[in-house]
């Protein structure tokens, strides 16, 4: 399965559809808050020169804002 | 061939497909992006029976009613309608739809403000939601531009972040509704900035200033971490427009009390129409309108009073 590694907050609520995507269909994924962790808000702008979330990593693909159709295509669902 | 298509994935569109469900109609929701503006906002404290609601709970709390009936959704863009003689076909990239009636939900965007670097900066430092974006700026200096009540809302929220927060106003006094505007008068953290433009957004990698047409303490650059645009919405009444259906000059639909637009079997509802006040509650009651109509006009019954 790819590693899925999700970039969101407490409180966003595109992050909690996306994830709830993701539980839907059986995907696991890392969750990183990036309000509480600046670890991993430094990993988001890094991957993704922005600070929009959610921002999803799937091995590599980097897909910012709940992008329900690159999200299936990336893990080919 | 379904007796109604909903096209939108908001409120609006699940309320009407609640009503359409009741009334036993063969009913299709299509809807790109499903939740709609209601998404970005926190607390929702008009909507009768819930004192405090965030807009994806009222949102799944809706949608799950209107999927206690036997309805279809379908999460597409539809990409064009056309009236025939007894019904509407539409079409999405790859299919094409017939139904009798069709109801338009499709809402609103946000509205850009229009000013240099607001494209180039765009999440580095340049957001439209507080919710979504607010927890970036952990004790910075950051400015909503807008003077509504989501104006308001947005800086009450971010203040929750901010160790500063301007709101930037072109006109002398905002329009907050009074429980909002007490709020934001009590509030420390705030101040308002009024009879005053944004003209430019600047910075390197991020936003770092915004240029005011006013000055501000004798400067006309104000440096900030973010701005928050809210400036409005614009409704997407594209694809009604497209049918035939008659459009205002704010781009709204202009829809009679029984959310019939001018075309007979068109209906529409929530924040596309031409309405002054848009909330959850006034969509929503337009929208079950429009699905008692479209009933009333697939069954034949007697037409509602069509003048406007």
């Amino acid at each position: 399965m790819a590693k899925t590694i999700v970039y969101s907050s407490q409180t966003c609520p595109w992050c909690r559809v996306a994830k709830d995507f993701l539980m839907e269909n059986n995907i696991e994924f890392e969750s990183k808050d990036v309000g509480a962790d600046l670890v991993a808000r430094n990993e988001l702008m890094q991957k993704s020169g922005q600070l929009g979330i959610p921002v999803l990593d799937i091995d590599g693909t980097i897909i910012v804002g709940f992008n329900q159709q690159a999200i299936k295509e990336a893990l080919d669902i | 061939m379904y007796d109604l298509v909903i096209i939108g994935g908001g409120v609006a569109a699940f309320a009407a497909a609640i009503y359409a469900g009741r009334l036993q109609l063969k009913t299709l929701v299509i809807g790109e992006e499903l939740g709609g503006t209601i998404l970005l906002t926190d607390e929702i404290a008009n909507y009768p029976g819930f004192k405090k609601i965030t807009g994806l709970d009222l949102f799944r709390k809706i949608k799950e009613h209107a999927q206690d009936y036997d309805i279809e959704i379908l999460e597409k863009r539809a990409e064009s309608i056309e009236k025939q003689t007894d019904a509407f076909e539409l079409f999405t990239k790859d299919e094409k739809l017939k139904a009798k009636t069709v109801i338009i939900a499709t809402g609103t965007h946000l509205r850009k403000l229009g000013v240099p670097g607001e494209d180039e900066f765009a999440n580095r430092g340049v957001h439209y939601c507080a919710l979504c974006d607010g927890v970036f700026y952990k004790n910075k200096i950051v400015a909503v531009v807008g003077g509504s009540d989501s104006a308001a809302t947005e800086a009450l929220l971010l203040t929750e972040y901010a160790q500063k927060v301007f709101i930037i106003y072109r006109k002398e006094t905002i329009r907050a509704e009074p429980i909002t505007a007490q709020r934001v008068d009590k509030n420390e953290k705030i101040e308002i900035i009024n009879n005053t433009n944004v003209t430019e957004i600047k910075g390197e990698q991020f936003l770092n200033a915004v240029i005011l047409d006013n000055p501000y303490k004798g400067s006309n650059e104000l440096k900030l971490d973010a701005l928050f645009i809210q400036v409005g919405q614009i409704p997407l009444s594209d694809l009604a427009a497209s049918a035939g259906a008659e459009i205002n000059e704010k781009k709204e639909i202009i829809i009679n009390r029984a959310s019939e637009t001018n075309i007979p079997g068109l209906f529409a509802c929530g924040d596309v129409i031409d309405s002054k006040f848009k909330q959850a509650i006034t969509g929503v009651a337009q929208a079950v309108t429009a699905a008692n109509s479209a009933y009333e006009y697939t069954t034949n019954l007697p037409q509602p009073n069509e003048s406007f």
